[in-house]
């Protein structure tokens, strides 16, 4: 069990990371990533809404017929989602103006819809509450990442108003790099998504890669005799 | 079959009973937390000391020309003087479309301040007009419709006399021109926008009078 765990935390943060090898939720990924506050934003709200519908549709694995389980799972998500909105604009109204624009991209991630699919669908409640939490952390650690590069190369700045999500004593999170205006606007813009994003994915790429030949000269020079 | 048709049926009227009891149960919170919301904003043009009436209630319709229309007018009075108008308006000229914003005017027609309520303008570039980016949107305070004059009021780069953000001239103009035409309603119609009755909607009180504190 407890090493069945490890195995799906590492699927969602790195072996099948839904932003850097399943490509799911590109939209809001693309969309919201111009700086490391909103990546973080929408990373939140997604990890929630994940976690839930992961652990609605695994309660209901049993009833559904396979015939149905889509619409279903759609119904499940856009119910969900609207009720995450509706509860932060009446309780949480100032953290809901900063990622209310977020709240509604999130029917649109692909992600939940998959994970529900894949995986929820046919799993038992803690495994698939496990799940949910693993690949929300590591689709919120692409949008955190790609946003951090973005802001850095776009504005240069790293966390600006951290406070509009966090509260005041976020101030002291913001960090200038750059004078006013001299960042490279291409960063910011939709471009500079795809551009990043492609870097992002091509860098773990690399990594994959570069492993696996040390592993192949590991293994030549040390042919395994015993 | 019907077994099947029967589940899908069944969550989906489990579905609509929650999302109509959720909202049945913030509607009236949402209406209020929104209402304070307006109310924090028309606060930061005109400080709640400044005014004795009930400055959310206090508002009427206006069409102004080169705005999407209508526009809302809020009236700030002290001992029933007038002490401010505030207008809360859309221009349909941004780079991406509307932005809607608000702009505070003195009975003798200068600007108390603009504040930016929506936009869809480019990040890094048109979204300098946000207070909390730049200080940009402070250049309007002070002025008015005679200084500078009426043909003054464009963006430098088209030949005005207000900054224009840069790699950002037709967001700048938009707003510049938004300010501008308020300011031409405002001293086409000075003699009668505070005798206006206040026409705050009946339909949508009921919700308001909860909002109040």
């Amino acid at each position: 069990m407890k090493s069945g765990n490890l195995e799906i935390w590492r699927q969602g943060l790195w072996d099948n990371n839904p932003g850097l090898v399943q490509l799911l939720g590109l939209c809001p990924l693309l969309a919201v990533t111009g700086t490391a506050v909103n990546g973080l934003g929408l990373g939140l709200a997604t990890l929630f809404v994940l976690v839930i519908s992961n652990l609605a549709v695994s309660a209901m694995r049993g009833v559904i017929r396979p015939e149905i389980r889509i619409p279903v799972f759609v119904l499940v998500i856009a119910t969900l989602v609207t009720v995450v909105d509706l509860v932060m604009q009446a309780w949480f109204s100032s953290l809901s103006q900063t990622l209310g624009i977020f709240i509604p991209l999130i029917v649109t991630n692909c992600t939940i819809l998959g994970r529900a699919e894949a995986f929820a669908s046919r799993r038992p409640i803690g495994d698939a509450l496990v799940d949910g939490l693993a690949q929300g952390t590591g689709f919120a650690a692409v949008l955190i990442v790609l946003g951090a590069g973005r802001e850095l190369i776009g504005h240069g700045t790293l966390m600006a108003d951290a406070h509009l999500l966090l509260g005041d004593w976020a101030h002291t999170l913001e960090i200038t790099f750059l004078p006013q205006q001299t960042g490279l606007l291409l960063a910011v813009l939709p471009p500079g998504a795809f551009i990043g994003l492609g870097l992002m994915v091509a860098a773990r790429n690399r990594i994959i890669r570069s492993r696996a030949e040390r592993t192949e000269a590991a293994a030549q020079t040390h042919p395994q005799a015993a | 079959m019907l077994k099947t048709l029967l589940t899908l049926g069944l969550i989906g009227l489990l579905a609509a009973a929650l999302l109509s009891s959720v909202h049945l149960a913030t509607r009236d919170r949402i209406a209020s937390e929104q209402q304070r919301q307006a109310l924090a904003t028309l606060n930061q043009l005109v400080p709640e000391s400044g005014y004795d009436n009930e400055l959310i209630e206090d508002r009427f319709s206006a069409w102004i020309s080169g705005l999407s229309s209508p526009s809302t007018i809020y009236r700030a009075r002290m001992e029933s003087e007038p002490v401010a108008l505030l207008a809360d308006v859309t221009t349909p000229d941004g780079y991406s479309g509307d932005i809607r914003l608000l702009v505070g005017i003195e009975p003798d027609g200068e600007v108390i301040g603009v504040r930016i309520l929506e936009h869809r303008e480019t990040p890094g570039l048109g979204d300098k007009i946000e207070l909390k980016r730049t200080d940009w949107l402070r250049q309007f305070t002070g002025k008015s419709l005679g200084a500078p004059p009426a043909e003054a009021w464009a963006a430098d780069r088209r030949g005005g006399a207000f900054d224009t953000l840069s790699s950002a001239t037709i967001t700048s103009a938009a707003v510049i021109g938004a300010v501008r035409n308020v300011l031409a309603w405002y001293s086409a119609n000075r003699d009668n926008a505070f005798e206006l009755e206040a026409q705050s909607s009946a339909s949508s009180s009921g919700s308001e009078d909860k909002g109040k504190q």
